[in-house]
């Protein structure tokens, strides 16, 4: 057990050096078994159910007769051995297809609420990457990773393939589309006064919208009911009361110079995290220092956003409010506003009460009010109202409002119901008074919160129909089940901002026996099962836009043409009014005077997750995968809790609690999280789900079940008990892997210059800081070798980093990375190529972070080409480090003589591995990318600097007689990068945009002293404190 | 002794070194006929095309059917419309055409023989050599001349390597010519 005197980390006489970085708690406190652990290259088992005689038990003279039978077999195959095979033309080859070229076609994704326009790229057909639409105005060509790994679902083998009907409870048997639809047809002509109820989970879809409303009048009975899983409502009802206007603004986040999040993760899971990043780091360019941003978060539990921050408070969010409100009080005194608030806790008293440095908030107030007009305070959605109307009103009080965006605003087609019409519902399902119940792509039975007893109450329906992609919950419960077609085989229109019309095209007709789920309405809306046909709703679509959209856009072309146009760019602007005058309400403010500050028990935050969002991506291996942003536990949520409280409750990692609030519990494993308020504990929702095939089912823990229908303030914040309970469940993490051996490398991140870092200020005052301190004569053995054409290279710029993972899940898509389990990550065999470090530095209350990605660093003098005993990783002439699969033999010694410990070794075939072969599914040969080749077990493996598309440049620089251009190359993570953090090009074009951050004065190489010249180049990051504070 | 010795020279060296010899050079012999390369390999096709009669006397450039050869890693055997853009008129009698036209009409794919191939985990690009003025005769031979086509080249690693090292001697008919690359991501990825 770690003591008392432990908790500080290590003074020492050199200031410089007080700096420890350090990766866990563990690792902090110098835990025997981490040390024990360090020493040796790979985990403990990552070598284990490696021995040949465990895997097989076939004995030798079977083998042997196996052998001499495969060799007769082979002999006897011989005799026709120059046979090669067929080559299978096209009858009619489409137009647009050249064999071996990919072609993209522009679509949204409305796999979350921002529906982001994407450029999907096809070969022959087969859609194999999704990439951001350039001409898009929200993502402007990047896109996150949840869209990125939709393309994972679309080839999901356990997609529904045929309409199934529900013959015994838990049975399914297939059944005909006709003959489901007649059957549904009948239940639905023959309602009476009965209601029915569609559930959807909101609408983004104006052409959706009207077939809603085309069903509502076909049959009148029929209600609708939306709901969102993490929704904004909170922050939206107190813009309301504020601001009598419906949405809260978009934020500027570029003009921004203080930006005060509290309890809001901006940059990580929520908003759209895309556009917040790209405006956010507008700020952090090195190159307009004096433009730099300045970041303040205050929040409870250590977010994507806590980690980018320059200076952070733990706080637990039931003391926001009062923090706000001391805020408003100090500023009001400071500059001499009048508040209409009075009577609240000084700063200084607030301080004490909650324990923080005081220093931090002078220093926030006196940046707030220095920067009046050019600060923001957010609050997150976790917050409850009063809060946000505190916070409005801040904001009012400074004149931040000015940085509400005016351009543009977002959009609501169908608002959420409320409270009270999911209460008459269930009511009426329990009275028997609903004849139909519609599962429109919605998942109710996993995300109502329990205490509406929705389940129970869909017993009581006589017909349930569920349309959905996959299984879930709530199909479980339906009479019928009907599979829809994925984003990628659909047609659509979206709108969720003002200013432009997103379109949604099909990239690939229905894999299996799937409709789109319009067309089915439109099919019960017409009374006949025979109506339906393919075009259906594409016909429908084009009608709706010919006669209420074209003739308002005043275009000139005809309609036939515009709308290949618009289908080409997947984007049609429209001009539209946003409301830009907003007058506050003052009268809003009455609600803060009864706010009581006294807390008791533990606050519990629910919070939304970076990867599966509500639940619907739960069965998608590649978001699984990918280590959390700040934890790096990768197929599992945790409770995460601060280091003393912790300790008060006698907890370890991987320890088992219960949760009790009110008379619901959960129990769950907590995670001990450097960074974490006291008496707080936060859960990511979206875990848990009961039903989401092979891969998704009982992943993690169901949250959701603390979620009540009647949560006052914010559906997602609350106080309850926690009890240790007996037991515990492995959290797998990737963050103790490929560690340094300590008692060789203590401090190593500072000493050995892994990660280097400085302020603003040190910048500004010595713009070649970082260069003075490395002036070391480094030596090397081998000879100087010249690269007279290309040399790749890549910078990443820390400033920029933000830490989301966007890149990894590029990376794997781009490159065939195969999903390696649970049970494999446990054991440090998980195969990205691109992974994100994250360093803790000062101490576990409040610690610095610092994000690195970390790949093949490319070097000249690469350590792993000179011990590969078969010369199977070599160098390239144009800078790279290859690896030819066929030559490997699987030694690792690469691997073990690589100082960056990035190479991944497939210790099995792990397409085969996986979950029973679930990789090796058919559908699943289609989403690789052909020029990229699938590996297989027991060889190593690592980042190509995607020389696939390096290849691509070149041929068709070749094919245009030109010479190639750097700049002509991207990487499938520099695509990916929403905020351009990583750029690619030639080391040797010194014209080129990218020399400017090769040789930039901030630039530095991991382990510079090793001289193995590597040729990725970090940008040191600046941290932007505030002066008085540094 | 001595006799015994010639006797063991004789009845055992003897007969152990010849067989060594003679197996391993019919071994080295037979794995190493051009034939093992697929040289020579001149299969039956589904439908009796001459490129002999196309390329060779009616002098149709090799990219009217081949698309792909420019723009593309795939020189592209072209799909059952090409060949109707001719023959919807052209010879519509003849037993082949008929043959022809009933795939088209079908919408049969042909199963055309592979007759070149390089392995999988080669990534081949047409476009860069046929960019670059090397002739499609270097590797595929004289198909302009050919009734029935035949592989002349053989399509393995030491093939290609042996023309990037020494690209003059193996294209003489094009005077600025570099080596080409010879690293493994140049083909292995």
């Amino acid at each position: 057990m770690i003591n008392e005197n432990d908790m500080k980390p290590e003074k020492s006489s050199n200031k410089k050096l007080d700096v420890n970085y350090w990766r866990s708690f563990e690792d902090l406190h110098n835990d025997s078994r981490i040390v024990e652990a360090s020493h040796h290259e790979f985990k403990t088992g990552a070598t284990e159910n490696f021995n040949p005689s465990e895997l097989s038990n076939i004995s030798r003279r079977k083998f042997l007769a196996l052998v001499g039978a495969s060799a007769a077999l082979a002999g006897a195959g011989c005799a026709d051995y120059p046979d090669k095979g067929e080559i299978v033309p096209y009858n009619k080859k489409p137009e647009e297809v050249t064999l071996g070229k990919p072609n993209y076609y522009a679509s949204t994704s409305s796999g979350c609420e921002h529906s982001c326009g994407v450029l999907v790229k096809t070969r022959e057909g087969r859609p194999i990457k999704v990439e951001g639409n350039p001409d898009h105005p929200i993502n402007k060509g990047k896109i996150c990773l949840k869209c990125q790994a939709e393309i994972l679902n679309l080839y999901d083998p356990e997609r529904l393939k045929e309409p199934q009907k529900k013959v015994l409870s838990g049975v399914f048997d297939k059944i005909t589309w006709k003959k489901a639809n007649d059957e549904i047809i009948k239940s639905l002509m023959n309602i009476g006064d009965k209601e029915i109820a569609i559930i959807l989970q909101g609408i983004l879809s104006p052409s959706s919208l009207k077939v809603l409303n085309e069903f509502k009048i076909k049959y009148p009975s029929a209600q609708i009911y939306s709901y969102k899983f993490f929704n904004e409502d909170v922050r939206n009802s107190a813009w309301q009361k504020c601001y009598n206007s419906s949405h809260f603004p978009l934020i500027k986040w570029n003009e921004a110079k203080i930006i005060v999040a509290l309890e809001s993760d901006f940059l990580g899971s929520e908003g759209n995290r895309v556009e917040n990043s790209a405006l956010f780091v507008e700020g952090r360019d090195v190159s307009k220092i004096d433009e730099f941003n300045r970041l303040y978060v205050a929040e409870g539990n250590l977010s994507l956003t806590g980690m980018n921050a320059d200076h952070r408070i733990r706080l637990r969010p039931h003391a926001q409010l009062d923090f706000v409100l001391s805020l408003i009080t100090e500023i009001c005194k400071k500059t001499g506003i009048n508040s209409l608030l009075g009577g609240y806790k000084s700063l200084a008293e607030f301080a004490k009460q909650q324990n923080i440095s005081l220093t931090i908030l002078n220093a926030l107030v006196s940046d707030l009010i220095k920067n009046k007009s050019k600060a923001i305070v957010h609050a997150g959605t976790t917050l409850p109202e009063e809060v946000h109307i505190a916070v409005n009103y801040l904001n009012e009080l400074l004149g931040n409002t000015v940085l509400y965006r005016t351009d543009c605003s977002e959009v609501t087609l169908l608002p959420n119901s409320q409270m009270s019409d999911w209460e008459n519902l269930i009511n009426k399902m329990n009275s028997g008074k609903i004849g139909v119940v519609i599962h429109f792509n919605s998942n109710p039975v996993f995300h109502l919160a329990d205490d509406y007893n929705y389940e129970k109450a869909l017993a009581k329906v006589p017909m349930v129909v569920s349309l959905t992609e996959k299984e879930n919950e709530s199909s479980e419960n339906a009479n019928f089940v009907l599979p829809i077609n994925h984003d990628f085989e659909s047609w659509g229109d979206f709108k969720t901002r003002t200013g432009f019309y997103s379109l949604q095209q099909p990239i690939i007709a229905p894999l299996y026996n799937s409709r789109q789920k319009e067309s089915i309405l439109l099919t019960w809306i017409s009374g006949k099962s025979e109506t339906y046909n393919d075009k259906i709703y594409h016909e429908y679509l084009m009608n709706r836009w010919k006669t209420e959209v074209f003739p308002s856009l005043n275009s000139v072309l005809s309609f036939d043409r515009f709308w290949f146009g618009a289908l080409h760019d997947g984007v049609v602007k429209v001009d539209e009014k946003v409301q830009t005058d907003f007058a506050f309400n003052s009268a809003s403010l009455s609600e803060l005077n009864s706010h009581k500050s006294a807390i008791s028990g533990y606050s519990i935050v629910l919070k939304n997750n970076y990867s599966i969002g509500d639940g619907r991506l739960a069965d998608n291996g590649w978001l699984q995968e990918l280590p959390h942003p700040v934890s790096k536990i990768a197929w599992d949520n945790y409770a995460s809790v601060s280091f003393a409280t912790a300790k008060e409750l006698n907890l370890k990692n991987n320890d088992l609690i219960e949760i009790t609030i009110g008379s619901k519990t959960l129990k769950i494993p907590v995670f001990l999280q450097p960074g974490s308020a006291d008496n707080t504990f936060t859960i990511e929702l979206g875990y848990g789900r009961r039903k989401s095939g092979t891969v998704g089912t009982n992943v993690g823990f169901d949250a959701g079940v603390l979620l009540t229908k009647s949560n006052s303030g914010s559906p997602y914040l609350f106080t309850g008990k926690i009890n240790k309970i007996d037991g515990t469940h492995e959290l797998v993490t990737s963050q103790e892997h490929h560690m340094f051996d300590k008692a060789l490398t203590n401090d190593a991140a500072l000493k050995r210059k892994v990660i280097r870092e400085g302020t603003v200020e040190e910048y500004k005052k010595n713009p070649k800081f970082l260069k003075q301190e490395t002036e070391v004569e480094l030596h090397t053995v081998y000879p100087f070798i010249d690269y007279p054409n290309e040399k790749w290279g890549m910078s990443i710029d820390l400033n920029k980093c933000l830490g989301c993972g966007d890149c990894v899940v590029s990376c794997t898509s781009e490159n065939n990375v195969p999903i390696v389990g649970k049970d494999q990550v446990a054991k440090g065999r998980e195969m990205q190529w691109i992974r994100i470090d994250r360093y803790y530095s000062g101490t576990a209350e409040d610690p610095n972070t610092s994000l690195q990605p970390m790949l093949c660093q490319h070097c000249d003098h690469a350590p792993c080409e000179n011990v590969c005993p078969v010369v199977a990783t070599t160098h390239s002439n144009d800078g790279l480090n290859q690896m030819a699969y066929n030559r490997c033999v699987g030694t690792r010694y690469c691997s073990n003589n690589c100082p960056y410990k990035v190479r991944r070794f497939n210790y099995f075939n792990y397409r085969d591995y996986f979950n029973d072969e679930y990789q090796e599914s058919e559908s699943f040969n289609l989403i690789y990318n052909p020029e990229v080749t699938v590996r297989s077990r027991g060889v190593m493996e690592k980042c190509t600097f995607c020389i696939q598309r390096i290849m691509e440049a070149r041929e068709e620089a070749i094919r245009q007689n030109e010479k190639l251009k750097g700049s002509n190359v991207r990487t499938a993570c520099q695509d990916a990068c929403p905020t351009n953090a990583i750029q690619f090009g030639d080391i040797n074009d010194k014209e080129s945009e990218f020399q400017k951050y090769r040789n930039h004065e901030l630039g530095y190489y991991v382990l510079e002293e090793l001289n193995i010249k590597p040729n990725v180049t970090y940008i040191a990051k600046l941290r932007n404190t505030h002066a008085e504070e540094a | 002794m001595n006799s015994s010795f010639l006797d063991y020279l004789l009845r055992i060296r003897l007969p152990i070194t010849l067989f060594v010899v003679v197996a391993s050079f019919s071994f080295t012999y037979f794995v190493s006929r051009p034939e093992r390369d697929g040289i020579g390999y001149q299969p039956e096709q589904p439908i009796k095309y001459s490129h002999k009669l196309h390329a060779g006397d009616l002098k149709i450039d090799c990219k009217y059917c081949h698309t792909g050869v420019e723009k593309s890693r795939h020189a592209m055997v072209p799909p059952l419309s090409t060949c109707m853009n001719c023959h919807s008129v052209a010879r519509k009698d003849r037993p082949e055409i008929i043959k022809l036209t009933q795939y088209f009409n079908e919408g049969k794919a042909l199963p055309w023989k592979r007759i070149h191939r390089v392995a999988d985990f080669a990534y081949f690009n047409h476009s860069v050599h046929v960019n670059r003025g090397i002739d499609c005769i270097v590797c595929h031979g004289d198909i302009a001349k050919m009734e029935k086509v035949l592989q002349v080249n053989s399509f393995t690693m030491g093939a290609c390597l042996e023309c990037h090292r020494n690209p003059q001697k193996n294209i003489p008919n094009i005077s600025q010519i570099n080596n080409g690359p010879t690293n493994c991501f140049a083909c292995h990825r």
